[in-house]
C-alpha cells in the first residue's frame, strides 16, 4: 500500500531531533554521546561542590569543587611538579607490569598448553589470585631493600594473574591443526612461534594486560601511600596532610586521565592483534 | 623400484601395545612418480594413518616408507599434505596464507610471482588481500591448495580434502586439482571414502579393507584428463568399482562373522 507511506505523522520536536540524532555518522554519534557524559559528570561534580560549599560540617573543603580544581591543576602542570610525579608512578608501572608479562607470559603458555599443569595449577593460583596485592606489603618491606622495589613487587603480583590467566585461555584457543600444518609446510620452532603461536595468541595476552593494568593502576595510589616520597598516590597523601584540597582533587583528575589513557592503548593493543571477524 | 616416487614395505602399525590387530597390516605399496593414486576404503581401515606417514607426520612401528629411495624422517614442503579442514591462519590475508611454505623456506621474496599466479589459477584473483574469514568453504579449500602448490612439491597428499564442500565446488576441484597434478607431474595420493571421486581423479584406485587395515585390491582408471563424468566408461569404470568394493567388503564382513561364531 503506498498510501500509508504518503501520510506523515506529525511529529513533535523532540521526535524529529532524535530522528536527526539517529541519522548522523556513526563517529558523530558516538563523540556526541560521549561529551555529554563527560558534561553529566563534571554537573554532578559540580553540584556536589554546591552542596559541600552550602553545608557549615563540610564547607571546609569546597575545593573539592570543579574550579578551583582545575584552577590548582593548571598550576601543577605550569610548575612542572606534576611531569615528576607523573613520572614516579608511571616508572613503578611499567617496570611491574613488565616483570608481570616476563613471568606471566611463559607460565599462563605452560598453564593453557598442558593439562596436569593446569590442573595442578588451578587452585593455588586462583586462592593466589584472590589476595589483594596490598596484603604482600609487609613481606614486600622485609623482602626489598627500598620502598620502590617493595611497591614494584605489588605490582608485579596484582599484574602476573590476569596475564596468565589471558595467556592461558589464548593457549587453549590455539587449533592444533595449525601447527599440523605449519610443520607441514616447513617450519623450524623459532617460526613456529614466531608465525603459529604468537599471533594466535597476541590478542588474549593484550586482553590480559588491559586487566593488569586496571588492576595495577588501581593497587599503585595506595601502595605509594607508604614509604615513597614520589608518585601520584604521595602526592594525595601529601596534599591531604597539607589541606590541599583543590591539589589533591586534582591528582585524582589525573590519576583518573592517565587511567583512561593507559586502558585506551591497551585497547588499541587488543584490536591491532585481534583476529576475529564479527 | 627405481622408478617409483613412494615406497612402502612391509608396513605395519599399532597406535598402542594392547592393540589385538595392527591399525595397519603389512602394507605393500609402490606408487611411481606422476602417478595419482586414490586409496578407498571404510572408515576406520586406516586410510588416514597411512597418509600421515607418507607426509613424515607419523612413523610405523615396524617397515619403511620411502620418498626417492630415501627413508622420511620428518615432514617436508616437498611432499605436501592437504587436510580435510583447510586450516587456514585466520590472522593472515589470502596472500599471507600461501605464502607461508616460502616464508618459512625463507625464498617468498623470489617466488611471490608463484603465489600471485597460483591464487590466479584456482580462482582467487579478486581476493587476494582479504582475511581469509571473509572467504566460503570452497574458496578457503583453494587457498590451502594454493598454499600447497607454492613450494613446488613433488608429492602432494590429500585427506578427504572436498568432503566438507558442497557438490558442485567438490566436484569442481576435483577436476582441478587432477588437472593441476596430472600437468605439472606432481604424485598425488588421495585418501576418499567416495568411489565417484576416486574415478574422476585418479590413475590408480587402490581398495584397502578394515580391522586390520590391509590393502585387498586394485583397479586401473585408464581415462584421459580431462575426464568427462557424463560419458559412458566413466559410468562402466565407476559402476566395475563399486562391484568390487562391494565383493570385497562382502567376503571381509563374512570374515569377521565367522570368526565371531
Ligand atoms: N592417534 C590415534 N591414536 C589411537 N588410535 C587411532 C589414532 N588415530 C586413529 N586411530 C585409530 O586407527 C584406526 C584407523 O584410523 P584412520 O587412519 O583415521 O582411518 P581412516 O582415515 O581410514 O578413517 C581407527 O580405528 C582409529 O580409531
Ligand atoms: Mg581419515
Amino acid at each position: 500500500m503506498t498510501t500509508a507511506a504518503t501520510i506523515t505523522p506529525k511529529a513533535g520536536w523532540f521526535a524529529n531531533a532524535m530522528s536527526g540524532y539517529g541519522k548522523m555518522p556513526l563517529w558523530m554519534q558516538s563523540a556526541t554521546n560521549a561529551t555529554l557524559g563527560m558534561t553529566i559528570l563534571l554537573v554532578l561534580w559540580w553540584i556536589g561542590g554546591l552542596l559541600i560549599a552550602s553545608n557549615p560540617d563540610t564547607e571546609a573543603f569546597a575545593n573539592f569543587a570543579p574550579g578551583p580544581t582545575l584552577v590548582s591543576l593548571w598550576h601543577l602542570i605550569e610548575s612542572g611538579t606534576l611531569w615528576e610525579t607523573i613520572y614516579s608512578s608511571l616508572y613503578r608501572i611499567i617496570i611491574g607490569l613488565f616483570w608481570g608479562i616476563v613471568i606471566g607470559v611463559p607460565v599462563g603458555v605452560l598453564v593453557g598448553y598442558f593439562l596436569n599443569f593446569r590442573q595442578v595449577a588451578n587452585m593455588p593460583f586462583q586462592f593466589l589470585r584472590m589476595i589483594s596485592p596490598l596484603a604482600w606489603m609487609p613481606i614486600a618491606v622485609l623482602a626489598f631493600e627500598t620502598w620502590d622495589q617493595a611497591i614494584i613487587f605489588l605490582l608485579a603480583m596484582a599484574t602476573v594473574w590476569p596475564i596468565i590467566f589471558g595467556t592461558a585461555h589464548g593457549v587453549q584457543r590455539i587449533d592444533p591443526n595449525w601447527f599440523r600444518v605449519a610443520k607441514n609446510l616447513g617450519a623450524d620452532g623459532y617460526q613456529m612461534l614466531r608465525r603459529v603461536i604468537m599471533p594466535a595468541i597476541a590478542q588474549d595476552v593484550f586482553a590480559g594486560i588491559r586487566l593488569a593494568i586496571g588492576v595495577a593502576w588501581v593497587v599503585l595510589v595506595p601502595a605509594e601511600y607508604l614509604g615513597v616520597t614520589s608518585g601520584l598516590g604521595y602526592a594525595i597523601n601529601d596534599a591531604r596532610d597539607t589541606l590541599d584540597y583543590d591539589k589533591l582533587a586534582a591528582i585524582v583528575v589525573v590519576i583518573g586521565v592517565i587511567g583512561y589513557l593507559l586502558d585506551f592503548i591497551a585497547m588499541k593493543l587488543i584490536k591491532r592483534y585481534s583476529w576475529h571477524v564479527e | 623400484m627405481s622408478a617409483s616416487n613412494i615406497w612402502i614395505s612391509d608396513l605395519t602399525h599399532y597406535y598402542n601395545k594392547k592393540q589385538k590387530s595392527p591399525t595397519l597390516d603389512n602394507i605393500n605399496l609402490s606408487i611411481p612418480k606422476g602417478q595419482l593414486t586414490a586409496l578407498i576404503g571404510r572408515s576406520g581401515c586406516g586410510k588416514s594413518t597411512l597418509l600421515q606417514m607418507m607426509a613424515g607426520l607419523l612413523f610405523p612401528s615396524d617397515g619403511a616408507v620411502r620418498i626417492n629411495g630415501q627413508t622420511i624422517v620428518k615432514p617436508s614442503a616437498k611432499w605436501n599434505m592437504m587436510f580435510q579442514k583447510p586450516s587456514l591462519y585466520p590472522w593472515m590475508t589470502v596472500r599471507e596464507n600461501a605464502a607461508l611454505g616460502l616464508v618459512f623456506a625463507g625464498t617468498y621474496k623470489e617466488k611471490a610471482d608463484r603465489v600471485e599466479e597460483l591464487l590466479d589459477m584456482v580462482g582467487l584473483k579478486e581476493h587476494k588481500d582479504k582475511n581469509v574469514q571473509q572467504l566460503s568453504g570452497g574458496q578457503q579449500q583453494r587457498v590451502a591448495l594454493a598454499r600447497s602448490l607454492a613450494t613446488e612439491p613433488e608429492i602432494l597428499l590429500l585427506d578427504e580434502p572436498f568432503s566438507a564442500l558442497d557438490a558442485f565446488t567438490r566436484t569442481a576441484l576435483q577436476t582441478e586439482v587432477a588437472q593441476i597434478c596430472h600437468d605439472q607431474n606432481i604424485t598425488m595420493v588421495l585418501v576418499t571414502h567416495d568411489i565417484e571421486e576416486a574415478v574422476a581423479m585418479a590413475d590408480k584406485v587402490i581398495i584397502m579393507s578394515h580391522n586390520p587395515g590391509k590393502i585387498v585390491g586394485e583397479k586401473d582408471i585408464p581415462l584421459h584428463y580431462p575426464r568427462d563424468r557424463s560419458s559412458k566408461d566413466f559410468a562402466t569404470l565407476k559402476e566395475e568399482l563399486f562391484a568390487e568394493f562391494e565383493k570385497i567388503d562382502l567376503e571381509k564382513q563374512r570374515e569377521l562373522e565367522a570368526m565371531a561364531s
